[in-house]
């Protein structure tokens, strides 16, 4: 196997043992990214990589992201790399700071390589509508099947084993839906556990930093270093960080998961109803009580409507400081809501305009009470409800999505209510702000699909030791296009 | 038909920190624009707010000044719009619960009363603009500095009596160290709103919007001149327009700035990147009592047990640098009206003289005070008081100093003392106390001039020439 | 709430500060038939209203306050450097009226 097919864990053994060197890494790295035909990629950081690269001689034993190369979504704000959100309106912006993890992810001396593609400013959940086009799932070699979205990019990233890890956000499952059709583990932890500073806002309080890795050990190992209070970020938690592999080893008898009796009804593939249920027998093997509850239809079928007008809402408000006047580009006009209006209308896709006239809309005096403050106070309800379920279980388990990925052409004809819950559920995770891990369960047609396990705030090693049984279980250890016996 | 003026005024004032509100940048005026711009201020993707610790303690003062409800929870709101000097195209403010709430000051003007404050809250300032003929250009430096906005309720009814509320105001935030209160500066703005009605009845006439008053007196000229202009309007049946004003300082009159059409939805919801923050009761306390003394407080002191004059007063309290000095050298003194004499006369007037601020004069309170008592004691008298205070400025010397350098030592104001001097005199010349017998009053002059020469001038002079006349009345 | 046509959208999209495809405000009107009907079914969602609206995730708050210590600002060219139209140091932008 080559030394980019490994986990992080089997990766920094190698650099530590220095059969292989962060420079031949990232060189296979950028390789890999530069012969991509997914559309994985917003920019290649070849130059930065190399230099960072070259300079890293003696492993550092201690840290596991020594020398490992990773690429970055492209809406966390990147020193001297331009970062355009996969939007018009911000090409050829160079931000002069970096993101905290990135900061973070630098300091501990690992390489980013690339910028990853996304939905425009992660406004979307297809995988298609960044200024570059649509990014193709790397499990379909004719490029007929999509990634889902936001965070196409990254998933694709680590899904075709270019990198081990990449950076990603999840706003209303952004990060846990393409880990569903793209076979990894994906990974938000608590709002508030890992800071926003750097990440271009979708919808504050909603957006959640996370990452894609192969395995779960390297998800609770990053955590490590991601996690903790950032006091640029007033609303990052101060928490206490704990090491999050502690509990990984050990077993889970006696750990109470709650299956959501709707969401499981609302999947209707028999291959992923099959392969959860056997994953669930497991479980109960292996000790686990389980046990299904429910949450009331009409309450799961709000989920989306008020997560389009809550999240719409903030991201027009979080979007208006886009007017080529201070960064990206810019028109000359007579005057300067002409210049603006330029900026706006040329820089910005139809469907992303359509989303902050609704956001808008919501917000006006007149519309706000039925509109925006229902949609918030539907969160209330969500948040009490599936808070007291948590409060009598560790963790809720359920299918990630209703069929492996679909295929070009197929999502948007999917609001309909056949779907409305059983794509919508991890929305959820949101509303509360919970640790919710995605990690692939089974195989339908060479097209993986993943389970969604979620926990109270702040029991993110909870969440990843279930998630490590499930992971040992399933037998998907490192799971890539290079790995994946397909 | 008698019209009632229904006057509002909405109050911002720029809070001197150190850094920004919601930013960690430097506050700092009269630099190189652009220079004090953190990734915050510029709104680049991705940066957030942080709360500025100082800015809340200021507005805490200043509620608490005017006697407010202070908020236990800080909740931020969004205030959205588009112009050219707001960077996010959204301004942090304070919309559903602001920090301090139903206050009030009482203004005198030929009465006193008590005119309600309905809301003090924390904001943001915007960039600064240059307007030039076909192009403007923005300076960020401005943008994200500290604001307190003070909404008072149309209680007001008078010019006069809106510029003593917005004196009364600036008096606050500037002896509690909040802000320099500059109005020509824009550190403190001022905007109005003034409709008329039918005195005695209750239903309020249609607002004009009064901007960009820059003093104290523009601003009364500005009232007077609007609700004339309203009151003319009205008595002729014409209607008065919804609109907003500026204040023309050439002709003294307000003219149409803008019309308003509807009023501008902000589209208000919580600020999500600020979690609410509580302040705890030990905090506010402590940003209370932290407080400089306020001129009001001073002023009670002063006139109370100080008794000091209420023009004394008044003119010590009209400068907060200038009452700091008089504070300090009261301290070291209980001469108090002789102290604000020499205060509120020879210091000042030296100062306006020399142009030169508070900070700068040579003399300190301490000093001023021990000078004063020397005066006071009578060791020393009042000419020879501004003597030495002369000597002290032109040579920069202590009063020992100068008391030496003019050879004024120590008066003599030991009667014993002073009566050996007398005795002696006396003696030395008899014909003297015969021509006062005999009604010469020029004998007394003489005898005291030749008791100054013996004594070197250092008898206190007043009571010398006492002692003497009941010597002779003896003899 | 406010009655939504074209002409509301319309005046919506300009406060924005962008201009739509006559196409796209029909897309924009279908798509808000449907988020406005189901509002409205939410609306009927026993006890809805009785909840406060709620911001945040879940009860965060804090006590930090930030030290008044002014740090290192950007440099002047760095601040500037991704603004296309400057003059004297400072963003140009046509004149500003009103």
């Amino acid at each position: 196997m080559e030394f980019l097919d490994l986990t992080i864990r089997e990766l920094h053994n190698e650099l530590v043992k220095k059969t292989v060197t962060p420079l031949e890494l990232v060189r296979e790295a950028l390789l890999r990214a530069k012969s991509d035909a997914n559309n994985a990629f917003e920019l290649i950081m070849e130059k930065e990589a190399l230099n960072l690269a070259s300079k890293l001689k003696e492993p550092e034993a201690n840290n596991l992201f020594w020398g490992i190369p990773f690429a970055i979504k492209d809406n966390f704000s990147t020193k001297d790399v331009a970062t355009t959100a996969s939007s018009n309106i911000l090409n050829g912006y160079v931000p002069v700071f970096d993101a905290a993890v990135v900061k973070r992810l630098l300091d501990a001396k690992a390489i980013p390589i690339a910028k990853t593609t996304l939905d425009e400013l992660a406004m979307g959940g297809s995988g298609t509508t960044g200024h570059l086009g649509t990014t193709y799932n790397p499990y379909d070699r004719k490029r007929e099947h999509l990634i889902g979205g936001s965070s196409c990019g990254s998933a694709a990233s680590v899904a075709a084993s270019i990198v081990p890890f990449a950076l990603g956000s999840d706003t209303g499952d952004s990060i846990r839906k393409p880990a569903s059709y793209a076979g990894l583990v994906g990974f938000k932890p608590t709002w508030g556990r890992i800071s926003r500073f750097g990440l271009f806002p979708f919808a504050t309080s909603l957006d959640h930093v996370g990452y894609f890795t192969r395995s779960i050990f390297d998800a609770a190992s990053l955590l490590n270093i991601l996690a903790g209070r950032d006091d640029e970020d007033s609303t990052s938690s101060e928490v206490p960080v704990e090491d999050y592999t502690r509990l990984l080893t050990t077993d889970i008898r006696g750990a109470r998961i709650a299956v959501i009796k709707e969401v499981v009804e609302s999947i209707y593939d028999k291959d992923i109803g099959a392969a959860f249920q056997k994953t669930l027998a497991s479980l109960r093997a292996r000790g686990a009580h389980i046990e299904y509850v429910s949450i009331d239809r009409k309450l799961l079928e709000s989920l989306f409507p008020t997560y389009i007008v809550i999240s719409c809402a903030e991201a027009t408000s979080n979007n208006a400081n886009l007017d080529g006047i201070k960064f990206g580009p810019h028109y000359e006009a007579p005057t300067y809501e002409g210049t603006i209006m330029q900026a706006r209308t040329k820089g910005f896709s139809e469907l992303i305009k359509r989303r902050f006239v609704i956001g808008s809309f919501c917000l006006m005096k007149e519309n706000q009470e039925v509109l925006f403050l229902r949609a918030q106070k539907i969160r209330r309800m969500v948040v009490e409800k599936i808070t007291a379920i948590l409060s009598d279980f560790d963790v809720i388990f359920v299918p990630a999505s209703p069929t492996p990925a679909p295929r070009i052409g197929e999502m948007s004809d999917r609001l309909s209510d056949e779907y409305l819950i059983a794509d919508n559920h991890m929305i959820i995770g949101n509303f509360a702000g919970l640790p919710s891990i995605t990690l692939p369960i089974g195989f339908k047609k060479n097209l993986p699909f993943g389970g969604n396990i979620t926990g109270s705030p702040f029991a993110e090693a909870r969440v990843l030791q279930i998630a490590k049984v499930v992971e040992d279980i399933s037998g998907f250890y490192n799971l890539s296009t290079r790995t994946a016996k397909v | 038909m008698n019209f009632e003026a229904v006057i509002g005024l909405e109050i911002h004032v720029e809070m001197k920190t150190r850094s920004k509100m919601f930013s960690s940048a430097p506050v700092e005026f009269g630099v190189e624009p652009n220079t004090l711009i953190v990734p915050n201020d510029m709104a680049f993707p991705g940066t957030m707010p942080t709360v500025n610790r100082q800015a809340v303690i200021n507005a805490i003062r200043v509620a608490d000044a005017l006697h407010m409800q202070i908020d236990e929870v800080l909740v931020f709101d969004r205030k959205n719009y588009f112009y050219s000097d707001l960077p996010k195209g959204y301004q942090i403010t304070q919309d559903k619960r602001p920090i301090g709430r139903n206050g009030h000051l009482d203004v005198k003007t030929d009465v006193v009363r008590t005119i309600s404050i309905e809301r003090l809250h924390i904001e943001e300032d915007t960039c600064k603009q240059l307007h030039f003929s076909d192009y403007t250009l923005l300076d960020y430096n401005r943008s994200g500095v500290p604001l307190i906005e003070i909404v008072s309720r149309p209680d007001i009814r008078s010019g006069d009596e809106a510029m003593k509320y917005v004196e009364a105001i600036r008096s606050v935030v500037i002896y509690a160290d909040v802000s320099d209160g500059k109005m020509e500066e824009g550190s403190l703005r001022c905007d109005v709103n003034i409709s008329l009605r039918p005195l005695g009845s209750a239903k309020l006439g249609t607002k004009v919007e009064v901007k960009n008053l820059n003093s104290l007196a523009n601003i009364q000229r500005a009232i007077d001149f609007e609700v004339r202009r309203q009151e003319r309007s009205l008595l002729l049946g014409q209607p008065i327009v919804q609109e907003t004003r500026r204040f023309d300082e050439a002709t003294r009159e307000t003219i149409t700035m803008r019309i308003k059409t509807d009023a501008v939805d902000y589209k208000y919801f919580t600020e999500p990147n600020l979690t609410p923050i509580r302040l705890r009761r030990d905090f506010i306390d402590e940003a209370i009592a932290s407080c400089p003394e306020l001129a009001e407080t001073k002023a009670r002191r002063y006139l109370g047990d100080q008794g000091l004059s209420e023009r004394d007063a008044s003119i010590i309290l009209q400068s907060k640098d200038l009452a700091q000095y008089y504070d300090e050298a009261a301290r070291c003194t209980t001469n108090y009206k002789a102290l604000a004499n020499w205060v509120t006369g020879e210091v000042v007037a030296y100062l306006n003289k020399k142009s030169i601020p508070v900070e700068n004069f040579f003399i300190s309170p301490s000093q001023l005070a021990l000078l004063v008592d020397s005066i006071e004691r009578k060791d020393i008298s009042s000419k020879q008081g501004r003597d030495i205070f002369a000597e002290m400025l032109s040579t920069t010397s202590s009063v020992k100093e100068a008391r030496e350098k003019l050879g004024i030592a120590t008066q003599i104001s030991d009667e014993s003392i002073i009566i050996t001097y007398i005795s002696e005199a006396l003696t030395a010349f008899p014909e003297s106390v015969e021509d006062y017998r005999d009604g010469k009053d020029r004998a007394l002059g003489f005898l005291i001039g030749q008791i100054m020469k013996k004594s070197g001038g250092k008898v206190n002079p007043g009571l010398t020439s006492k002692l003497l006349v009941e010597e002779l009345k003896k003899r | 709430m406010k009655a939504i046509d074209k002409e509301v959208l319309k005046d919506a999209a300009k406060r924005l500060l962008f201009d739509m495809s006559e196409a796209e405000y029909d897309t924009l009107l279908s798509e808000f038939d449907i988020i406005v009907k189901q509002m409205n079914i939410i609306g009927t969602i026993e006890g809805v209203e009785s909840y406060e609206p709620m911001t945040f995730p879940f009860e965060c708050a804090t006590s930090y306050l930030r030290e008044d210590a002014p740090t290192r600002p950007l440099a002047r060219e760095e601040a500037l450097k991704n603004a296309k139209s400057k003059a004297s140091g400072q963003i140009k932008l046509p004149k500003v009226v009103g």
